[in-house]
């Protein structure tokens, strides 16, 4: 939503506070749906945050997301200048996230979200995105999506996570991730709070990334059949397994490298727990460059896994767009992908670290200027190296994913959010 | 100048100048709004790594007993380049007259104009050697890594081109093309 006028915005703000889903244990199980609030710098500054708190920010915050898109590689046809409107614009100020158990409890939902605003005025929705889990929750390429998230210290599903999802440790266990690394206020993974604008606004909020990336399913698929008829040590399904680092159904390369696991169960206990550096240190199993590997390394960058633990990230992302039927290989024109979302303590040490050191090069894995494949490349000239005896090149890397906007995003603790609101 | 600032045939230059006081919003500004894409340093073709930085102030940690605070910000220019230092800094004197009249030249002391030998002198006089200095090829020359990588790309074309040939084939190719 664009914030048209300050005092009218924050007393539909003040009116909303009530609603905000917070923290609080669920009494009389899953609610119907869940409302949240973040805010872009600019959306800050239209509401009339004090200029001392506005400049407690990151400084990549206070950018945003289009002045640094080319840092983030959104070149080409995911160049910001051609991203949709809002985006980039500077007209996207709040963001307003309903999670709900189904289409109609959304559609209830946001009847009621513009009610408010006709009635509050102040303010104007200026983009609505729909998302919601494919079948299986699969993502557009075929791939079981979003099970895997950090293990955080403090949390109740810390203990579930841990093995996999925190840090590895020397004697072979796990131990979870600092809560400051992804909540503002509390001591991050170097023993002392991360950077925050002044309480109350910094206290228990953090850091959101919103990206629409559109997905060309067909050109995947194209792209994986042709490069499998090359491809001697398996079929286009294990060919798919090593460009992610997981087949299809989750089961990790690196624990299954001939075949998926049929057990495989994604929310079981340890079902993430392995690590790269004792068992597949070349490569052999799951590929250097494959997607999981380059974003979250664990132990693969030596150092008892030092380099990797400060750029992890909780990601809520979902798809958007109906699927493509399962066997078409031509595109049919309709728009689908995934709506990315993560949330950290630092913009431009996790997210943006990982997209640019990790994702958008190979140096750190001593892959030269190879960039992971399953995000394509927009000159089409890359290339991605499965290793094995011989190794083989997927080459060349078409652009199978468009940026089609993004901000960046603040999402207030509860007391942030009524010190916004109450204009202090 | 002690050896320490060289490693091989490489040499790693440093130099701290003051900036003019007024002058420090002007000279973040022309730096950085150097195009990435085409660097004045580029024109100093033996040079590795090279960068102008701002320094602003000392930082203080909570529970330092002392607070230090600087007279005024500070220009540190570092450059690892393919030595010997003397004649990097007379093409330095030579190339670079424009951006140093700009960078420099809201320093204090610099001389007027910011070029050759005047320049050179001022540069050396605030020079700060370096205490540990590695360099990952010391012996490689920038003419030596850029030849490195362009092989480099070759090789990798030429893996991805062959993909799938038989040896034989394989082994005729990669003489036609590495063996002529």
């Amino acid at each position: 939503m664009r914030v048209d006028d300050a005092d009218r915005g924050r007393v539909w703000l003040r009116d909303l506070l009530g609603e905000v889903t917070n923290a609080q244990a669920w009494n009389g199980g899953k609610p119907r749906t869940h409302l949240n609030l973040a805010f872009t710098y600019l959306g800050l500054v239209a509401l009339g945050v004090p200029k001392p708190v506005l400049g407690g920010f990151s400084k990549e915050f206070r950018q945003g997301m289009a002045d640094r898109a080319a840092l983030l590689g959104d070149t080409g046809q995911s160049d910001a200048g051609q991203w949709e409107p809002p985006f980039g614009s500077g007209q996207a100020h709040v963001l307003v996230t309903i999670n709900a158990v189904d289409d109609d409890a959304v559609a209830d939902r946001l009847r009621d979200l513009r009610a408010q605003i006709d009635s509050d005025g102040g303010l104007a929705i200026v983009y609505v995105q729909h998302a919601h889990l494919l079948q299986g929750a699969r993502e557009h390429f075929g791939y079981a999506d979003g099970f895997a998230q950090p293990a955080i210290e403090g949390t109740d599903e810390a203990a579930k996570r841990v093995r996999g999802g925190g840090v590895p440790l020397k004697d072979g266990g796990w131990r979870p991730l600092a809560a400051g690394e992804f909540i503002l206020g509390y001591d991050d993974e170097d023993g002392s709070p991360p950077n925050a604008p002044p309480d109350p606004y910094g206290r228990s909020g953090t850091y959101m990334v919103w990206r629409k990336l559109h997905q060309d399913v067909a050109l995947f698929r194209r792209t994986l059949r042709d490069a499998a008829e090359l491809y001697e040590d398996g079929d286009e399904t294990k060919l798919r397994a090593k460009v992610v680092g997981r087949w299809p159904d989750g089961t990790p390369l690196v624990t299954s490298p001939e075949e998926p696991d049929a057990t495989f169960e994604p929310n079981a206990d340890g079902s993430n727990d392995f690590r790269y550096a004792g068992v597949d240190p070349t490569g052999g199993r799951c590929p250097l460059g494959a997607h999981i590997r380059r974003s979250n390394p664990r132990d693969a960058l030596g150092w008892d896994g030092l380099l990797s633990f400060r750029h992890r990230m909780i990601r809520r992302g979902m798809p958007y767009g109906d699927p493509l039927p399962d066997e078409a290989v031509e595109d049919d024109g309709a728009e689908r992908g995934l709506v990315f979302v993560c949330f950290n303590a630092s913009i431009s040490r996790q997210f943006e670290g990982v997209q640019i050191q990790w994702l958008n090069d190979g140096n750190i894995f001593r892959l030269g200027h190879d960039k992971d494949f399953l995000m394509g490349d927009s000159t089409a000239t890359a290339k991605m190296t499965v290793q094995g005896d011989p190794p083989f090149f997927l080459a060349p890397q078409p652009s199978f994913v468009t940026t089609r906007g993004g901000e960046y995003l603040f999402v207030p603790g509860i007391a942030a959010l009524a010190a916004i609101a109450g204009g202090a | 100048m002690r050896s320490s600032n060289e490693s091989g045939q490489a040499y790693a230059f440093m130099a701290m100048t003051p900036i003019v006081q007024g002058e420090e919003s002007d000279l973040r500004s022309y730096l950085e709004g150097i195009p990435r894409s085409s660097s004045p340093l580029a024109k100093l073709p033996r040079t590795h790594f090279a960068r102008w930085v701002i320094l602003e102030e000392f930082h203080h940690e909570a529970g330092q007993r002392r607070r230090e605070q600087l007279k005024s910000q500070y220009l540190i220019f570092t450059s690892n380049f393919d030595g010997p230092l003397d004649s990097y800094l007379d093409e330095l004197g030579e190339q670079l007259v424009e951006e140093a009249g700009e960078i420099w030249g809201r320093c204090y002391g610099c001389p007027r104009p910011a070029a050759g030998a005047p320049l050179k002198d001022y540069l050396l006089h605030n020079q700060i050697d370096t205490g540990l200095f590695f360099a990952a090829y010391a012996d490689a020359t920038v003419e030596r890594v850029v030849a490195s990588l362009d092989q480099r790309e070759r090789m990798i074309d030429f893996a991805v081109e062959t993909q799938g040939l038989t040896p034989n084939e394989l082994q005729r190719r990669f003489r036609q093309e590495f063996c002529p």
